[in-house]
């Protein structure tokens, strides 16, 4: 294959291998069943964290929406419903058609990425794009348009990633370029997904150490360039080492924020936490969700979970997230090809990253940026994609060779 | 793995599976996300179960709202019950203009809001444009009926999100300046700053409770089943009950400020009305004093003005003072007290029988001890040859100075200490200060020619209130009392809590030493010498004083007399004595001595007091010859029958028109009259004739009578003691110049002109 000239390698790239479809050949999978452990943690996880979302978002909804206490959980359960649909048709449809769209996704999410930048900004950023009712987030688009042409690519390249020209740098660029638009909107937490997922796959994908290792490096010495010799986010990086000196203190950084406003986020969270104790206030206890927490409903739901069910509920929900990331991998590592596994490790190593950097943040282990909990946090548009993405995870889990993986 | 498996994955390599290297990078990946997680839980451990009180604890100081619940402050009341001081619920506006997104509303807030709480429309309306703000407030300390007319209008506007009202509390004073020395206040900030309110403070604001509930960062309660409160109830104050009688009170207050007016003194005075056997106040007055409603303000129209006149610093400093002098209670001031401690120097005397009524003294004027001489205050002239009881009469220097000659340092200390003048009362009022050694000859220094000064009042200081336990003791048989002014403290539900026995220190003379004292000293006023102390009917006995304050003289002065305090201390009646009186006006103007200035004031607050007391009244015959009589009533009588029923009370009549009987009568019957005054008999119905008040100050009675008569007008003379005397008209009780209806009766108040210093 790396002898072809290089108008047919471009043409390999946005066609499907020999064997592109299942062996029936067809486009929809019934006859075979999906993994029923992942769709079980899958509604498990979903349940538990609309009941999260009940309550974190009881006490912010009434304030927000003139008293009405079910705005937030009413949308997100007709969300949830929907989603849940969706999931299951995707899981219906053999994933191996995707290869044909891995390319137009990238493309039409960069298009998404650039038209966001033209948009009038929501909350000061451009981050959003209103359709109607909803709003998408180019971002999220972007996410999985990286991990369905990683995957792609690696089941392409997967005798050649030891080679950088065909393993590492082609992946680079997509990578740079994706991140930088993002990071433009400006969406760090959005870049910081999008970069760890990539270097996951690409890590898995078989690109080798070193490389991978450069870029981690590269990061890591750019971020502290920025924050220590730059002084870039300052006050997100004061208020993550001492939230609680920031918050008392009569810091006003150059914004205009007062060190109060920098840390309330950060502290308020802590206290929520702090308070929930061994065992918890019990569920729809929470006194930080009565306007002292910001976003109780999204981005800190956890800490309002933490409040209210205590350390030992919370470490049911990791062991619960855990399980659903653990089952993930396993339908990724059973996948009949490199390609659905990809696919499948991608998309479930989103939803580990993404948790672990909500949980991160809302404890005050990594500075605060806004990363939402998947099935917790409300959103509709995310919830349903979310969901959308499990269905490609089920779609792969109905072909998936029984005997092997863990 | 087994190697055929294994094999077969590698086999089908370049087919679909996982290679054995993808799987192991695989595992890796999902073991950095476990770790994290782990890590992540350990996180949790440390901040849920390690830390949890830190952060709860903080968490909770958010999150509960602890309400202090007030108790209500007890009242105070007189003696019969009126109130002197309350605590009124009053509320206070808060204003959060943050909730205001809309012009109309502003403009309609500064429009109606400005009207109904009476605040400047633009300040109202800057308030409103302060977007940030959660909390302004609008007006404290409003009426609750204005704080319900204010919820109604919010209800009517739907501006619950814009307003909120906070219960307040407002101590009032409804007898305003009434005993505001010796009250206090409560300041605004709800906090006792002054006299009894602060003396009494723990009595009286009770303990306040608590109400902790959960809220959010609006301050509201929560809206759902959270909601979470405990409540500790208050417990109310008790109120006082104080042994002034508001009556007296007022009496006091009222004589003491016309004379602080009349002569013009800079420095004010005080007035205290006290029970002498129990030391119980009945009136204690200062003047000037202040509102304790409006506690800012200085009172005094010439400060307030000079004030004003300052600037900047000076000006602030300025205020301040101003309004520690206000508050303070002058009874409990030192000053020099003069002729009025002769008193003490004479019951030394007595009680050691060092001298009688009839010891002989003689003054030539002056009084030689040591190598020193001193005036007495008649020099150049003496009073000569008196005895004892004519001394005290005199207020001669000189002979009592030979008399705190005889008693010698010794028991001048024994007696000086005894009756109190070196120790705090420990009177049951704030302000009361130490008395230091500076104030006082101490008896280990004490000389005989500080005996010689001392025993005429001079070289030492003593208050007012020290004076007139003193003056009490003397008059009492002996007893020198702890003097008070709370009888009772009693519960919100009228319960007595606790009852203010009388509680005396030391006898210090026998009751008969007293009671000759007590003669001595109604001679000196019955004499005529200190003939404006007199009362017809009442038997007061008195001593005057008039104390030069040399150490005060200011620049201004240089060229004027010296300041004086002009005091009068007197008993009543004095043959039982039941009340001691002691007047004291600093620095008067217009006259000087204590029998001119302090002598009427004393005077005029017995005469309304005796009777009120209950005191009978008891004349002599010659009394009862010039009393006033009633006019009876003798409209519908023949002008003839008319004519005897008046002749029968010593009256004469006019009469008007042409009728038989008569149909109108000036004055009208049950008025008091003088002797041989005329009634105005009208037996048709013409108009009533007038006449012009003439102006009688400055008058002898003589000239006074002579006026009235001719306007055809009735006097009554006041402040006439039946001896003898020169006495002039000081005031009138209908103003020169007024048109009444002949017959009328006017109060002409005289006043003594000759001085007893």
């Amino acid at each position: 294959m790396a002898k072809r000239a290089k108008t047919s390698q471009v043409k390999q790239w946005f066609s499907a291998p020999k064997n592109a479809l299942s062996s029936k050949g067809r486009l929809f999978t019934f006859s075979t069943g999906f993994d029923m452990p992942f769709f079980i943690l899958l509604i498990l996880v979903l349940a538990v964290g609309l009941v999260c979302l009940y309550s974190a978002s009881f006490a912010y909804s009434y304030y927000r929406n003139g008293g009405d206490s079910y705005h937030y959980i009413k949308r997100q359960l007709i969300y949830a419903l929907l989603g849940v649909a969706v999931m299951l048709v995707v899981s219906t449809v053999d994933y191996h058609i995707l290869h044909r769209f891995a390319w137009w996704i990238m493309f039409g999410s960069w298009g998404l990425l650039l038209l966001v930048m033209a948009l009038p900004t929501i909350q000061n950023v451009h981050r959003w794009i209103r359709l109607g009712p909803i709003q998408i987030q180019p971002s999220e688009i972007a996410k999985f348009a990286i991990i369905l042409l990683f995957a792609h690519l690696i089941s392409q390249y997967h005798q050649n990633m030891k080679d950088p020209r065909k393993g590492f740098w082609p992946f680079m660029v997509i990578l740079g370029v994706t991140c930088a638009l993002v990071v433009i909107e400006p969406h760090l937490s959005g870049t910081i997904l999008l970069f760890a997922i990539g270097m996951v796959m690409l890590f898995i994908g078989g690109t080798r150490w070193r490389y991978l290792g450069l870029v981690l490096g590269a990061a890591v010495v750019g971020a502290v360039v920025l924050v220590v010799f730059l002084g870039y986010e300052q006050d997100r990086i004061d208020v993550w080492l001492d939230p609680v000196g920031v918050y008392t203190s009569d810091i006003v950084y150059d914004s205009g924020q007062t060190g109060r406003d920098a840390a309330w986020q950060t502290v308020q969270s802590l206290y929520a936490i702090g308070s929930g104790g061994l065992m918890g206030e019990g569920l729809g206890n929470s006194r930080q969700k009565h306007s002292f927490l910001p976003e109780p409903q999204n981005d800190f739901i956890f800490s309002i979970v933490c409040e209210e069910l205590g350390f030992v509920g919370a470490v049911l929900i990791i062991l619960l997230f855990a399980a659903l990331v653990w089952r993930g991998f396993v339908v990724g590592m059973r996948a009949p090809d490199k390609f659905g596994s990809m696919l499948a490790i991608g998309l479930i190593a989103q939803i580990g990253i993404q948790v672990v950097f909500n949980l991160a943040v809302v404890t005050n282990s990594f500075p605060n940026t806004g990363i939402s909990l998947p099935f917790f946090s409300y959103g509709g548009s995310s919830l349903i994609m979310l969901l959308a993405q499990m269905g490609v995870i089920l779609s792969i889990s109905r072909q998936s060779k029984q005997q092997e993986g863990g | 793995m087994s190697a055929k498996r294994a094999k077969q994955a590698k086999t089908q390599d370049n087919g679909l599976l996982m290679t054995k290297p993808m799987r192991v990078r695989t595992y890796f990946s999902i073991s950095a996300i476990f770790v994290c997680l782990v890590l992540l839980c350990c996180q949790l451990f440390r901040i849920q179960v390690l830390e949890q009180d830190y952060w709860q604890k903080q968490a909770v100081a958010q999150q509960l709202s602890d309400v202090e619940i007030s108790a209500n402050r007890g009242q105070i009341y007189d003696a019969n019950m009126s109130v002197l001081a309350l605590t009124r619920e009053v509320c206070t506006i808060v204003m959060a203009p943050c909730n205001i997104r809309r012009e109309v509303t502003r403009e309609k807030i500064a429009d109606e809001l400005s009207v109904m709480l009476e605040v400047d429309r633009s300040t109202l309306y800057q308030q409103t444009l302060d977007s940030e703000s959660q909390y302004k407030v609008v007006k404290s300390k409003v009426d609750k009926s204005v704080g319900d007319t204010f919820i109604e209008w919010v209800n009517e506007n739907s501006l619950g999100g814009v307003f909120r009202i906070v219960t307040d509390y407002k101590r009032e004073y409804p007898l305003k300046n009434t005993l505001s020395t010796v009250l206090g206040f409560v300041g605004k900030d709800n906090v006792a700053r002054e006299g009894l309110e602060l003396k009494y403070d723990s009595v009286l604001s009770g303990t306040p409770g608590r109400m902790v509930a959960a809220q959010n960062t609006y301050g509201d309660h929560l809206p759902t089943s959270l909601q979470y409160e405990y409540t500790v109830d208050a417990t109310d104050g008790n109120s006082l009950v104080l042994t002034v009688d508001q009556y007296i009170q007022q009496v006091t207050d009222k004589y003491l400020a016309e004379a602080i007016e009349e002569y013009g003194a800079r420095n004010r005075g005080c007035a205290i009305v006290m029970e002498v056997d129990t030391g119980a106040i009945l009136g204690i007055s200062t003047k000037g004093d202040y509102d304790p409603n409006d506690y800012l303000t200085i009172a005094d129209p010439s400060t307030a003005e000079k004030i004003a006149l300052l600037a900047g610093e000076e000006q602030s400093a300025a205020i301040v003072k101003a309004r520690l002098e206000q508050y303070r209670n002058k009874a409990l001031d030192f000053y020099e007290p003069g002729s009025v401690f002769k008193i003490f120097t004479a019951s030394m005397g007595l009680e050691e029988g060092l001298v009688t009524e009839e010891s002989p003294f003689y003054c030539g004027g002056m009084f030689h001890i040591a190598d020193r001489s001193m005036k007495c205050w008649v020099h150049p002239n003496g009073h000569g040859q008196q005895n004892f009881i004519t001394a005290i009469a005199n207020s001669c220097n000189p002979a009592f100075m030979t008399l705190g000659t005889r008693v010698g340092t010794k028991l001048f200390s024994k007696y000086y200490a005894g009756f109190g003048f070196t120790a705090k009362t420990d009177v049951d009022m704030l302000g009361e200060q130490d008395v230091t050694s500076g104030l006082y000859h101490l008896p280990e220094s004490i000389s005989q020619v500080d005996v010689a000064a001392s025993s005429i009042g001079q070289t030492f200081k003593v208050t007012p209130l020290q004076m007139i336990t003193g003056i009490s003791a003397v008059a009492n048989g002996g007893y020198l009392m702890q003097p008070y002014i709370v009888k009772q403290v009693i519960d919100g539900d009228g319960n007595v809590v606790s009852n203010t026995q009388p509680t005396v220190k030391r006898q210090m003379i026998s009751e008969s030493t007293s009671g000759r004292l007590c003669a001595m000293l109604e001679n000196a006023v019955s004499s005529g010498k200190i003939a404006n102390a007199y009362i017809s009917g009442y038997r007061v006995g008195g001593k005057t004083g008039t104390s030069e304050k040399t150490e005060t003289k200011s620049e201004e002065d240089q060229d004027q007399n010296v300041q004086v305090i002009a005091s009068f201390g007197g008993i009543a009646p004095a043959d039982d004595p039941q009340v001691a009186v002691l007047v004291m006006v600093d620095e008067p103007q217009r006259s000087r001595s204590g029998s001119a200035v302090a002598a009427p004031i004393a005077r005029k607050i017995l005469k309304d007091i005796l009777p009120y007391l209950g005191v009978e009244p008891n004349y002599t015959e010659a009394e009862i010859a010039g009393l006033d009589r009633t006019v009876p009533n003798v409209v519908g009588a023949t002008v003839a029958a008319a004519q005897s029923t008046l002749k029968a009370s010593t009256l004469s009549a006019q009469t008007v028109g042409n009728g038989t009987t008569v149909v109108k009568q000036v004055p009208a019957s049950g008025t008091s009259i003088p002797k041989g005054g005329t009634v105005w008999l009208y037996t048709d119905n013409r108009e009533t004739q007038t006449a012009t008040v003439p102006d009688f100050t400055g008058m002898s009675v003589a000239q006074t009578t002579q006026a009235a008569k001719a306007a055809g007008i009735n006097v009554l003379l006041s402040g006439i003691s039946t001896t003898d005397g020169t006495p002039a008209a000081t005031r009138q009780s209908i103003a020169a110049g007024e048109q009444v209806a002949k017959g009328t009766v006017i109060t002409v108040e005289f006043t003594y002109t000759a001085n007893i210093y």
